[in-house]
């Protein structure tokens, strides 16, 4: 690994970031907050070690894979650490572990958060909050459409082999072509969202930062009570929907935007998503009906919401599911592994993995009964490699594997089994909210610093798919 | 007419034969000496000795004077070329047999149009096309659609258990009432016979009828004495992933059958695995009969054999046989082992010979043979023909006109109705009959209808 190489293009990721973190600017001053100067010096901190980096280590042209993998863990982690800066300096949270946490909680849009109290915080640095899910969001469309298939990871592999069109098999000239048309999708859902909120009688600074936090399938609310303060059927509504489309692959949208609404549905992930939303959503009125709502109307709005929140892994809340039945939590632990689609903002295992999975496991079944039978794994009637199959076993045991040891760690920090497990599933799953002492109504501020550190590497580990930040450890990484 | 055949393969010598046999002037070119002597000695044709895609040997076999040419060599691209120079010569109508999809798929970019020809032809096509008819029609043996698949041309094996054996036709004529048909012929031994109202049906008769499509699930239970036993589509097995092979599976799969596909190369069953989507891919040999039956051969209703090899094709479908009830279709090259098949125990041989010959035929006598079947192992015919305006046998009633003996009519179709002839029927102009003819008496009818 030439480290040169991958600092130098971190100094050039820091700049940007830079920039990014003058965008509060103007909500400081509007609002008068008093956090201008934070962000003002947050900005030049990282514009001065973003220099450094890129005069002080010079760069060749050819990227190899090695690097690719470490500058986008190395990308990632060292995003959290200074856009964590305004937090510590505006003193709006002082640790700095738990400003690093609402970091990368922000840039992996996961949601979960340190704080017990939204409100009070300055305006500029909740807008920031919001601001580190979308950008989040721009940076895994990019991620997982064009750069983690680069790398041989991901599920976007699968979606090559269904649908041509602006996928990035080749990186130079096409990954910012992809890049630009898929973001051009993101900003257009975004604005509409914007649009709709504000129709519904919310004010323009909550519109744009839920807009930003729905559409990355963050879950960083501006209040307190999260969704649930509006109390309004229509913004529960439109939040539904944007929840339910960020959840879906964005190279669908760009086709349908293209007048081709049909390959939704040709797409077999995404009917495989529809299934499991409606189905979802089905079940736990059906355990909710009487039990907690009485209205089939209140019942469908709390209970499609919350599916569509954790299927997508958003975790926006107008609803506290402790309080829900045993076998609705059930299901909605279940959503959180699964997740959103390949090459949408939503993290967990994916809607096509799980699919895969199934399949492959039916093959197996099918293979004791007909033991000659050449049976191939297919995705909307393309054939699935093998190798795609077995990287996908791979993440699933993976996966199942940090979980398992992270929520270890976590109870050793003195967590009780559900919440040690809920929180560790609700930060791989880049979800937000878990069940028990980490649950929908509560935060993640009493977990000690040793575990906040674990569930920020699983945020990370989730987010960019394990084996980007797994292979790391490796260390023949590390040799030449 | 004036006809000439590029290469004297199976199909070009079966070709000749037919055409020659009709009167037609034939002239057959080949490259290969052997070929070309065969055919000459044995048929009444004129060969020659030469590439068929060279302006100089077309000029010697007369190009110019001619009416018909046929290309059937085992190289697509000759073919084309023959035709290409044909068009050249403006030959009226060009017919080339081609295997590459290139050429035969939908949005081709050198469609037939583009190179001037009117008939693209693929032995393994026609032959997959046939065994799918044929394995859809349960009972039958063979099968050929006229009036767009309304009356239907059937093939049927009477066993000793069969309700119609020992019947003879006109005790069969009783029971029209009920089921309406026709009997055209039939196949005793190694003959053909068109027969009168007291011939009787003998067990191991093969019996050709024409019926309407609405009446068949009637007449197959006439024939068989028991309906359909399962509500699952029926399942059959098919030996061999070839060209043939696949296509087999994709259009029965189309029809709801439970299809499972034998091949011995891993590699192929990967591809077939992929562009099949219920068939059930096995790989294994198929003389491995115990992973077969575990697979259900037993329960097999349609066993239909389709690799390289003939001798393969029919010694495995003789081995299925003795596990399963079903029927057994052979592809079968080798006109030598055509005729013996049958007489094994296999219930259809199909040869893509015949098949795509048969297609050929077809086409050329277009114009008042609309369609026309021909049935293996002999040279009678079934055919289409539309009746002309001011034919003298207009309006006259079936039984005082001298119709050709050795030929009989089967049907006849008006707009959209349809009759099963009888004595009292009529013909009109623009009416569609469907005919079938001994080869002696197929130039009287051809001039009955003239």
């Amino acid at each position: 690994m030439r480290a040169t190489d991958v600092l130098h293009i971190l100094g050039g990721l820091l700049l940007f970031l830079a920039g990014a973190l003058l965008l509060p600017l103007p909500v400081a001053l509007w609002f008068d907050d008093g956090a201008a100067g934070a962000f003002l010096l947050s900005a030049l901190i990282s514009l001065v070690a973003g220099l450094a980096l890129l005069k002080g280590f010079a760069g060749s042209r050819e990227l190899g894979l090695r690097e690719g993998f470490a500058v986008v863990s190395f990308g990632w982690l060292l995003y959290a650490l200074f856009g964590a800066l305004p937090y510590l300096l505006s003193g709006a949270i002082p640790a700095p572990v738990d400003a690093i946490f609402e970091t990368m909680s922000g840039f992996t849009t996961t949601g979960s958060t340190i704080l017990s109290r939204i409100e009070p915080l300055p305006r500029s640095v909740l807008f920031w909050r919001a601001l580190t899910h979308w950008l989040g969001g721009m940076g895994i469309i990019v991620l997982s459409l064009a750069i983690l298939p680069l790398l041989g990871v991901g599920g976007m592999q699968l979606f090559q082999a269904e649908v041509p069109g602006p996928t990035a098999d080749r990186l130079k000239p096409r990954i910012q072509d992809t890049a630009k048309l898929l973001w051009g999708v993101y900003v257009l859902l975004t604005a509409a969202e914007v649009v709709l909120l504000m129709a519904g009688g919310m004010n323009t600074f909550d519109a744009v930062c839920h807009a930003f936090a729905t559409l990355a399938t963050g879950g960083f609310s501006t209040r307190d009570a999260s969704v649930a303060a509006y109390d309004s059927a229509y913004i529960d509504a439109v939040i539904t929907l944007f929840m339910f489309l960020a959840g879906v692959n964005f190279s669908l949208h760009y086709y349908a935007l293209r007048g081709r609404i049909d390959s939704y549905f040709r797409n077999e992930e995404f009917r495989f998503y529809l299934l499991l939303t409606g189905g979802a959503t089905l079940l736990i009125m059906l355990f909710n009906q009487g039990a907690v709502y009485t209205s089939l109307a209140d019942n469908l709005r709390y209970s499609l919401f919350q599916v569509a929140s954790i299927m997508t892994t958003t975790g926006f809340g107008t609803a506290d599911f402790e309080g829900w039945p045993v076998l609705s939590q059930y299901l909605l632990v279940f959503l959180m592994f699964i997740g959103g689609c390949a090459g949408s903002t939503g993290g967990g295992i994916k809607v096509a993995r799980i699919l895969l999975l199934l399949k492959q496991s039916f093959g197996q079944l099918h293979h004791l009964i007909h033991p000659r039978r050449v049976y191939l794994v297919k995705l909307g009637n393309q054939p699935v490699p093998a190798e795609v199959l077995q990287g996908i076993l791979g993440f699933f045991a993976l996966f199942m594997g940090v979980f398992v040891v992270a929520s270890f760690l976590l109870a050793a920090c003195g967590l009780d089994l559900v919440s040690a497990g809920a929180a560790v599933i609700a930060t791989l799953g880049n979800i937000g909210p878990g069940l028990g002492s980490v649950g929908p109504v509560d935060n993640f501020g009493h977990v000690a610093p040793l575990g906040k550190m674990v569930l920020i590497l699983c945020m990370l580990l989730g987010r960019l798919e394990l084996f980007t930040v797994l292979v790391l450890l490796l260390p023949s990484f590390w040799r030449r | 007419m004036k006809i000439l055949i590029v290469g004297a393969g199976q199909v070009g010598y079966f070709l000749c034969e037919r055409l020659s046999h009709e009167g037609h002037e034939v002239v057959l070119i080949d490259r290969d000496e052997t070929h070309l002597r065969r055919a000459q000695d044995r048929l009444n044709v004129l060969g020659l000795l030469g590439n068929g895609a060279s302006a100089e040997i077309l000029e010697q076999a007369d190009i110019r004077q001619t009416d018909i040419f046929i290309a059937v060599t085992d190289l697509d691209e000759v073919n084309i070329l023959a035709c290409l120079l044909a068009r050249e010569y403006e030959v009226r109508t060009r017919i080339a047999r081609v295997r590459s999809i290139e050429y035969r798929s939908h949005g081709a970019v050198l469609s037939k149009e583009k190179l001037g020809i009117d008939l693209l032809i693929n032995p393994a096509d026609e032959v997959a096309d046939e065994m799918v008819k044929i394995a859809s029609r349960s009972g039958a043996f063979d099968v050929a659609e006229f009036v767009e698949g309304k009356i239907q041309f059937l093939g049927y094996h009477m066993t000793k258990d069969s309700p119609l054996c020992g019947l003879t036709l006109r005790e069969l004529g009783e029971l029209r009432g009920m089921y309406r048909f026709v009997v055209a012929a039939i196949g005793r031994r190694d003959k053909t016979i068109i027969p009168r109202g007291d011939d009787g049906i003998e067990a191991g008769d093969d019996l050709y009828l024409f019926a309407h499509e609405q009446d068949l699930p009637a007449i197959q239970y006439l024939l068989q004495g028991k309906t359909s036993r399962s509500r699952r589509g029926p399942r059959v097995f098919v030996l061999g992933g070839g060209q043939v092979g696949q296509r087999v599976a994709l259009q029965l799969e189309e029809q709801g059958c439970d299809i499972r596909l034998i091949d011995r190369d891993p590699l192929r069953c990967q591809q077939l695995a992929a562009r099949l989507k219920k068939t059930i891919v096995l790989q294994a040999s198929g003389t491995d009969i115990h992973a077969l039956l575990e697979e259900g051969l037993e329960q097999a209703d349609v066993l239909i054999t389709t690799t390289e090899r003939d001798e393969t094709n029919i010694l495995c479908a003789l081995l299925y046989k003795q596990h399963c009830q079903g029927r057994a279709l052979a592809l079968v090259n080798k006109p030598e082992l055509l005729t013996l098949a049958p007489s094994l125990g296999i219930d259809a041989c199909i040869s893509p010979r015949l098949a795509a010959a048969g297609a050929i035929l077809k086409y050329v006598r277009r114009g008042g043979v609309v369609s026309l079947a021909t049935i293996e192992g002999s040279n009678a015919e079934a055919m289409e023909i539309v009746v002309r305006e001011g034919n003298r046998h207009c309006e006259v009633p079936l039984k005082k006109l001298d119709f050709p003996a050795n030929a009989i009519i089967g049907a006849i179709v008006r707009g959209d109705h349809y009759e099963i002839a009888s004595g009292d029927s009529v013909l009109r102009a623009g009416d569609r009959v469907v005919v079938f003819a001994l080869p002696e008496a197929q130039s009287r009818v051809d001039r009955f209808f003239a």
